[in-house]
C-alpha cells in the first residue's frame, strides 16, 4: 500500500518544541562551512534523532544526472546497537553536540556497511516500469510504503538491500529540482510511521534540499573560478610567450634576407640569444613555482639566512644609490620555518623594495620578536613608490605584476611559504610614500641547556 | 610620406616594427608607452596609429579611448599578442584588428590598406 502526501498541506500544531527542536538542528548547517559531508550528519541526525523527527534509520540517494546513487545511510546496523546506541544517547547531559559527534563517527563506521551496501545501487529514474525510490524523484512526490513485500510499485533491489516493510521516501526539492531522495524507517523499532512523522520529514527534507542545492551551486562556482584563473595564467603565458617569438622569428626574416649586412647580422643575433635567454627563463620560473615542494617548516636559527640576504640586500642597494639599514635582533628566538626558504623569502622582499624605490630613498629589513612571546615578525620597508588599493587586492595573485619584467609568482610564493608554517603576511602602503611588507612567523625561546 | 605612430612596449619588438616599416617607405615613430603617444598625437600630425594593449601603466584600449577624446581622424590599428581583447567592445573603436606573427605581412597589408583609403 502506498500513501501520497504533499509538501504544502502542513498543519502543525504548536503543543511541542519538537518542530523547533529540529529547526534548530537543522539551521546550523547554514552556519557551517560548505562541506556537504559534515551537513548530512547534521540533516541526518535531525531526521534519526528521538528529540528530532525520530525515525531509526536514514539513508540518502544523490541525483547525478538522470540516476539516483545511494550515498550515506544514518543508523544502527543490528538490533543490539541499536540498543546500545540509544543507551548512549538517551544518557541525561547529552546535548546535540554529542549527538552529532557520535553520528559521525557513526557515518564513518557505516562507510564499511551500510552505506557501502547502497553505494551499489544505482536506479535510473527513466526505467520502466516506474519503481521506487526512483519514482519520488520523478514525480516529486512523497511516498509512504506499507507492506513492501507486496508493492509491485517497489523496486525488488532497493526491497532486498533496506529489508524492511515500511518506509517512507522524500523528494529533495530545491526550486523545483530534484537534488536526491531521503528513505526513513524504523526497522528496529518497527514504529509505524505516523502522518505527523511524514510532515516533519518533509520540512526537514525542503531544508536540507535547499542546503544540497547551494551547496551543489558553490562547488561548481568553486569550479568555474578556478577555470577563469586557468585562463587568466594561460592569457598571461600566451603573451609572455608570443613577444619573443615575434621578436625572434622577425629577426631571423631580416638575416635571411639577401645582402644582410655584418654590424645589422650580429646586432639582430644578439637580440634573438637575449630572447632565448628570455624565454628559457620564463619556462624556468613558471616550472619553479609550479613544481617546487616546500620543505617542512622546523623551530631553525634564522639568523645566519637574514645576515646572508642583508648583506645582499645591501650590495643591490648600494648600486642603485639607496640607503639600505638591516636591523636585526641578536640572540633572535627559533622561527618555525625552513631557514633556506626564509632567506629566499627575505631577498625576495628586499629586492621588491629596492626595485619600487628611486635613486635616494632607503630600505629597511627589520627581524624582532613580535609583541607577544610567540611570533617573530620579519619586516622589509621602503620609501618607494609605494602600491595602489586596487593592486594591493591582486598581489598574491600568481602572474599578477606592474613590473616591466616580473612574472608576477613572487608574492604569491611568500604567501604560499607562510601558509605552509602558519604564519601571517601584512601589506601598508602609501602611494607616492612607501610600502611595507610585515611577515609573522610562529617563534619560541631556545630551550638552553642547564 | 606618411608617418606612423607605433606604440609598443616591449623595445626589441618595437625596434623590429620600426625597422620593417621604414623599410615599406613609412615615417615612423615608436614609442614605448600611452602616456608618451598621446603626448606625441597631441602635438605632431600622424596618418596611422598602431598600438599594443597589455602595456605598463595605461593600456592601450585607454588610450584609444584618449584618442577618440582628441577628435582626430586617425585609424588605428590594434596590434596584440592576445585575440580575446576582439570580444571588448572598446576595440571595436580600432580599424583593425591583428594579432602579433613573426610574419608581419598581416600587419603591413592592413596599414597600406588603411592608409590608401
Amino acid at each position: 500500500m502506498i500513501e501520497t502526501y504533499h509538501f504544502l498541506d502542513s498543519d502543525f500544531q504548536q503543543e511541542s518544541s519538537r518542530e523547533l527542536t529540529l529547526l534548530s538542528i537543522i539551521s546550523q548547517s547554514y552556519f557551517q562551512p560548505f562541506s556537504l559531508e559534515d551537513n548530512l550528519v547534521l540533516i541526518l541526525t535531525a531526521l534519526t534523532s528521538g528529540s528530532g523527527v525520530g525515525f531509526n534509520r536514514a539513508m540518502y540517494l544523490r541525483r547525478d544526472g538522470n540516476r539516483l546513487r545511494g550515498e550515506a545511510w544514518l543508523g544502527p546496523r543490528s538490533p543490539e546497537e541499536a540498543r546500545s546506541v540509544w543507551e548512549v544517547l538517551s544518557t541525561p547531559g547529552i546535548g546535540y553536540v554529542e549527538i552529532i559527534e557520535h553520528n559521525r563517527a557513526l557515518l564513518r563506521a557505516n562507510e564499511d556497511s551500510l552505506t557501502r551496501r547502497i553505494r551499489k545501487l544505482s536506479f535510473t529514474s527513466s526505467d520502466e516500469p516506474d519503481l521506487l525510490p526512483a519514482a519520488t524523484a520523478r514525480h516529486k512526490e512523497i511516498a509512504l510504503v506499507r507492506d513492501a513485500a507486496h508493492e509491485p510499485q517497489v523496486d525488488p533491489r532497493f526491497l532486498e538491500t533496506i529489508g524492511v516493510d515500511e518506509f517512507l521516501c522524500l523528494p529533495l526539492l530545491a526550486r523545483d529540482e530534484v537534488v536526491g531522495v531521503f528513505v526513513l524507517d524504523n526497522a528496529f523499532t518497527h514504529n509505524p510511521i505516523q502522518p505527523r512523522d511524514v510532515k516533519l520529514a518533509a520540512v526537514c527534507s525542503l531544508l536540507a534540499a535547499n542546503y544540497i542545492h547551494t551547496t551543489n551551486l558553490y562547488h561548481r562556482l568553486v569550479e568555474s573560478e578556478k577555470m577563469a584563473a586557468m585562463g587568466e595564467v594561460a592569457m598571461f603565458i600566451t603573451h609572455q610567450i608570443r613577444n619573443p617569438l615575434v621578436t625572434i622569428g622577425g629577426f631571423t626574416d631580416q638575416l635571411l634576407e639577401e645582402g644582410c649586412e655584418e654590424g645589422k647580422r650580429r646586432r639582430n643575433l644578439s637580440i634573438i640569444r637575449d630572447e632565448v635567454r628570455r624565454l628559457e627563463d620564463i619556462v624556468f620560473k613558471v616550472g619553479h613555482f609550479l613544481k617546487v615542494s616546500l620543505k617542512e617548516p622546523v623551530y631553525a636559527d634564522v639568523q645566519p639566512a637574514l645576515e646572508a640576504a642583508a648583506l645582499e640586500g645591501e650590495a643591490g642597494a648600494q648600486a642603485k644609490g639607496i640607503l639600505f639599514q638591516a636591523k636585526l635582533e641578536k640572540d633572535s628566538p627559533l622561527v618555525f620555518c625552513d631557514p633556506s626558504t626564509l632567506g629566499e623569502v627575505a631577498r625576495n622582499l628586499i629586492d621588491n623594495a629596492i626595485e619600487a624605490t628611486p635613486a635616494g630613498g632607503k630600505v629597511t629589513l627589520h627581524a624582532h620578536r613580535g609583541k607577544d612571546a610567540r611570533t617573530f615578525v620579519l619586516s622589509v620597508h621602503d620609501t618607494g613608490k609605494g602600491i595602489s588599493a586596487v593592486d594591493r587586492e591582486k598581489l598574491f595573485r600568481p602572474f599578477f605584476t606592474t613590473k616591466e619584467k616580473g612574472m608576477g609568482l613572487g608574492l604569491p610564493f611568500i604567501k604560499r611559504v607562510m601558509d605552509t608554517c602558519g604564519g601571517l603576511v601584512e601589506v601598508r602602503s602609501r602611494e607616492g610614500q612607501g610600502t611595507h611588507f610585515l611577515l609573522s612567523f610562529p617563534s619560541q625561546e631556545e630551550r638552553r641547556p642547564s | 610620406m606618411k608617418r606612423i605612430l607605433l606604440v609598443e612596449d616591449e623595445k626589441p619588438l618595437a625596434l623590429l616594427y620600426e625597422e620593417e616599416l621604414r623599410e615599406e617607405g613609412y615615417d615612423v615613430t615608436a614609442v614605448h608607452d600611452s602616456e608618451t603617444a598621446l603626448a606625441k598625437l597631441k602635438t605632431e600630425e600622424f596618418d596611422l596609429l598602431v598600438t599594443d594593449i597589455r602595456m605598463p601603466g595605461r593600456n592601450g584600449i585607454d588610450l584609444i579611448t584618449q584618442v577618440m577624446g582628441l577628435r582626430k581622424a586617425i585609424p588605428i590599428i590594434i596590434n596584440s599578442a592576445y585575440q580575446s581583447y576582439k570580444d571588448d567592445f572598446m576595440t571595436w573603436a580600432a580599424d583593425a584588428y591583428v594579432v602579433k606573427s613573426s610574419s608581419l605581412a598581416e600587419l603591413k597589408a592592413k596599414i597600406k590598406e588603411l592608409l590608401e583609403r
